[in-house]
């Protein structure tokens, strides 16, 4: 992995008005291919640019003219003979390029007994080749000024280069010699399953982490991938072989599986040959990932689920169920409907439990949109008194989704939020790749943001209220806190709100 | 590499208000920074933790600008909004699509002349609960949550201003009042005391129009007053200060922190190039020593900060195993760090190669290169040195280093923090 346990601590000490929650508020929301300029936006509405002469009014917000267009680059998207799918886009505004090799299949490649597997491998990439030793590697990339990451989520295992142009021949060297000659040596294996099962003993000490983790079991059972953290547990991560991470890589890390996304300094023809020479004599279909079983977690209504972590100043509280996949065809009403409720910071469970009842640094919601359905979750860290309170805010925030169409102001709001911030998210090579890789990966066609804009603006109140009424009920959702039980279960089994169980704590 | 070409523009308002200006059209978008300077370094004894809550209090609506509109706004515009409180500085920040430039110069601009006449008890009491709550999740729920604070007190003496932390005294903020905001806002939040940076797609032939007319008519106020305490320290610490804790953490730590010059200091350079011989990448000197040669450590972690007042600091850390030897974690990483003494030559080539292309990868969004440009101009009153910086890194030489580390690194300028599992796994 990357850097890995070399971390940077820039400004930590640093105090911010928001925390993260909001940012990122819909983990795997982005993508975007060529397509037409973004012209529409309810910005354009009215008024004229404010220009020298008027009177200045400070009572009222300045009028503006019309956006201004985005116009996404051309992708050009082709196979190589190896099955190797390219997508590729040209931006020549500083000598850099970025690009993402992905392989089809993560953690949800292997079955929920081997969890860990997938970001196991992915760990071992860089820890030597046939003929580069680990610190070879780490020191190539360094003198080069490139950035070099290996990683894997439940979809994808991916690697990722960010290097100068000038550079570019050799560090993709590197790149390339990574994924087709991993060494594994078994002294490496050790010493990072070593460092791995610290980071899980750290993890578990993290509230956070006890509430996801428990969170996903709960959902989706523990026999499912989802339902596994990444990192794997110490028992799971313990058990893995040489030859399990030998077989993931050969079945996983194969041109037939591989979509290489590349966005920067650099032309097409110029990249072939580059391609052609760095991965020479690359074959193999490898295997496709398995279909995924129904998640077999909770579902028989709504319950509660404690994590005791004594002591505890706030409690983590999850609040959600199964959601969508990031092929459903609700994705756009899905993101204003979640927007609304908690994907910015003026979204109604931040401006409840943050801003009106004070009971946390920030409140926020997300659809984590996989292959497969992945979590639709409502999340905060609240004041361990204020455990109950905040559950109850929670709840009502879910209810009222569905309960009544929100109004056109508020609508207007979080679609004009989502519709007109594109261009930020396009603003760096590194985002463009983002963006074309998660929808290479879900099979979404690579125009899908030419008509964004216009299908976000043109979501209406009706269509939230479904995605509310579908997939917000209150009465259907699992309710994860781990949090002080001492002092939390007795006022939440008070609420009335449903069965509330205590989980065994802390099992790494 | 290509050598870093980006603009800067430097004006100043009659009111005192310092202005850079950078353009850039890659994308529609464009970044309005602000830098006011006051951070907890200006905190008077018995009111830490208040330039943060202030912060807060700012997000809380101006004359024309009721609560909650400020968010609403930029949302409404695509955009994105944030502010953070640091020791030397407080900054508020908005990257918006470029059209909507007006929208963010107005909300910043009436903050800053007529934020007073919105506040509130009952706003006062509700950022206050919120920021608690920030304090309890980002230290009080974490395991080694309060490291920052318990350095700080080994590395800085009582009456220095960074011997407390940014976050503050929770005792402090019950006290404060609404008569503190007012004051603190005539005080620190004048014009002449802050630095606005635009940096992205705009109109060059009106922006500085626009800036006038929003910022020109703020009353340009007093110079602020001297940072309380005593500021100037001798370089070293003069020993090695410990503080050892038991606590429900799920390893063993060491941290250990070493007094640097400051931020303004031309040594800093030296002290940026020789953290990254240590800890950047994992062919630095610690990860390849600790995690991967003697595998003591689980993870190495570096960072220098860039502190303005007197002394600033360096920290290492490293994180053991279950039932690791606490002594020989810390000699492993103290010896990493003494041992720079005979850094070399590759190794410095290294650090800088990689501290190079972080600085210029950095400046790729409009929003964090406004950051840089609004630093520079508060500290140093030179933006343009934002194109110099990987200059002052290449500058850096092995028998500075070498030099740095003698003086620097060894037990007469330590604080050493450990944290011990309760179990004593």
């Amino acid at each position: 992995m990357n850097r890995g346990a070399v971390v940077t601590i820039m400004s930590w000490a640093a105090v911010s008005l928001t925390g993260c929650a909001f940012g990122v508020a819909v983990s795997s929301d982005s993508g975007d291919g060529e397509g037409g300029s973004v012209t529409v936006g309810p910005g354009a509405t009215g008024g004229t640019p404010s220009g020298s002469a008027s009177p200045l009014d400070r009572t009222v917000a300045p009028s503006v003219g019309p956006p201004p267009s985005l116009a996404p680059p051309e992708a050009a998207d082709y196979t190589l003979d190896n099955g190797l799918r390219v997508i590729l886009v040209e931006r020549h505004t500083l000598p850099l390029v970025s690009m993402a090799l992905q392989f089809n299949g993560g953690a949800a490649a292997h079955p929920a007994s081997q969890a860990g597997l997938a970001g196991f491998t992915a760990d071992m990439l860089d820890e030597g080749t046939a003929t580069r030793s680990a610190l070879e590697i780490s020191e190539e990339l360094d003198f080069l000024g490139a950035e070099l990451s290996t990683s894997a989520g439940y979809d994808v295992s991916v690697v990722r280069l960010n290097a100068l142009e000038p550079q570019l021949d050799e560090a993709m060297a590197v790149l390339g010699d990574l994924v087709m000659n991993p060494k594994f040596a078994e002294a490496d294996l050790e010493r990072v399953r070593r460092e791995r099962l610290g980071r899980i003993l750290q993890r578990s000490a993290q509230p956070a982490a006890l509430a996801d983790d428990a969170f996903l079991e709960v959902l989706y059972g523990q026999d499912h991938p989802y339902g596994a953290p990444l990192m794997g547990s110490s028992g799971t991560l313990s058990a893995l072989t040489r030859e399990d991470v030998v077989t993931f890589h050969r079945e996983r890390y194969a041109p037939g599986q591989a979509t290489l996304v590349v966005v920067g300094d650099i032309d097409r023809e110029e990249f072939d040959s580059l391609v052609s020479s760095v991965f020479d004599g690359w074959e193999g279909e490898g295997v496709a990932p398995p279909p995924l079983a129904q998640p077999d977690g909770h579902r028989d209504g709504r319950v509660v689920f404690l994590v005791d972590r004594p002591g505890s100043a706030q409690s983590e509280v999850r609040v959600g169920r199964v959601g969508l996949a990031r092929s459903t065809d609700r994705y756009v009403p899905t993101q204003v409907a979640n927007t609304v409720l908690g994907g910015s910071f003026t979204s109604r469970l931040n401006s409840n439990l943050r801003e009106d009842k004070g009971y946390t640094y920030g409140a926020g919601s997300f659809f984590d949109l996989r292959r497969e359905p992945g979590p639709f979750e409502a999340t905060a860290s609240v004041a361990t008194p204020s455990t109950a309170e905040s559950v109850v805010e929670f709840l009502a925030e879910l209810d009222r989704m569905g309960r009544e169409q929100v109004p056109a102001d508020e609508l207007e709001r979080a679609r004009n939020f989502i519709a007109l911030r594109l261009p930020q998210r396009f603003e760096t090579i590194d985002d463009v790749v983002a963006r074309l890789a998660e929808l290479a990966v879900h099979d979404v066609p690579l125009d899908f943001y030419a008509g964004y804009v216009e299908d976000v603006i043109g979501v209406g109140g009706d269509e939230v209220q479904r995605v509310g009424t579908d997939l917000m009920d209150p009465e259907g959702m699992v309710i994860v806190i781990a949090g002080d039980v001492s002092v939390i279960e007795a006022p939440l089994r008070a609420l009335g709100i449903g069965p509330v169980h205590i989980l065994s704590a802390g099992q790494p | 590499m290509k050598r870093l070409d980006i603009p800067s523009e430097r004006h100043r308002l009659d009111n005192g208000l310092r202005v850079v200006l950078s353009h850039d059209d890659t994308v529609p978008v464009v970044a309005v920074n602000l830098w006011y300077g006051v951070g907890s370094r200006n905190e008077q004894p018995g009111k830490t933790g208040f330039a943060h809550l202030f912060e807060h209090m700012m997000f809380q609506g101006s004359e024309h600008v009721p609560k909650n509109r400020h968010f609403e706004l930029i949302e409404r515009a695509g955009g994105a909004s944030n502010a953070t409180t640091w020791f030397d500085r407080t900054n508020y920040f908005e990257t918006v699509p470029s059209h909507h430039l007006d929208l963010a110069l107005w909300l910043e601009a009436d903050r800053m002349g007529w934020m007073v006449p919105a506040m509130t008890q009952e706003k006062l009491d509700n950022q206050r609960d919120v920021v608690k709550n920030e304090k309890r999740q980002r230290y009080d729920n974490q395991p080694y949550g309060d490291w920052d604070e318990r350095l700080q007190k080994l590395l800085w003496p009582e009456d220095h201003p960074y011997h407390h932390t940014v976050i503050g005294s929770m005792e402090d903020l019950d006290a404060a009042s609404l008569d503190d905001v007012a004051s603190f806002f005539e005080t620190f939040y004048r014009p002449s005391n802050a630095v606005l940076t635009i940096a992205g797609e705009f109109t060059r032939a009106s922006v500085l129009e626009k800036v006038d007319r929003w910022f020109g008519d703020i009353a340009q106020g007093d110079a602020i007053p001297p940072i309380p305490g005593r500021s100037e320290v001798p370089p070293l610490i003069g020993s090695t200060m410990r503080d050892r804790v038991v606590a429900d953490v799920p390893l063993p730590r060491v941290i250990v922190a070493y007094r640097i010059p400051p931020y303004s200091s031309d040594d800093f350079a030296v002290v940026e190039v020789a953290r990254a011989v240590l800890g950047a990448g994992r062919a630095s000197r610690l990860y390849r020593r600790l995690v991967r040669e003697q595998r003591v450590a689980n993870d190495v972690v570096s960072y220098a900060f860039p502190l303005m007042s007197g002394a600033s600091m360096l920290l290492v850390w490293a994180t053991g195993f279950p039932g690791s030897d606490e002594a020989a974690l810390e000699e492993a990483l103290t010896r990493g760090v003494s041992d720079l003494a005979d850094v070399e030559m590759s190794e410095v080539e290294r650090a800088i190669a990689l501290t190079e292309t972080d600085v210029v990868r950095s400046l790729e969004t409009v929003a964090h290169r406004a950051d840089v440009l609004s630093m520079l101009e508060l500290h140093f009153a030179d933006p343009a040195r934002i194109n110099r910086e990987v200059d002052r890194l290449r500058a850096v030489t092995v028998e500075q280093i070498r030099s740095f580390a003698s003086e620097h690194f060894g037990p007469d300028n330590r604080a050493v923090l450990t944290y011990v599992p309760e179990d004593g796994s």
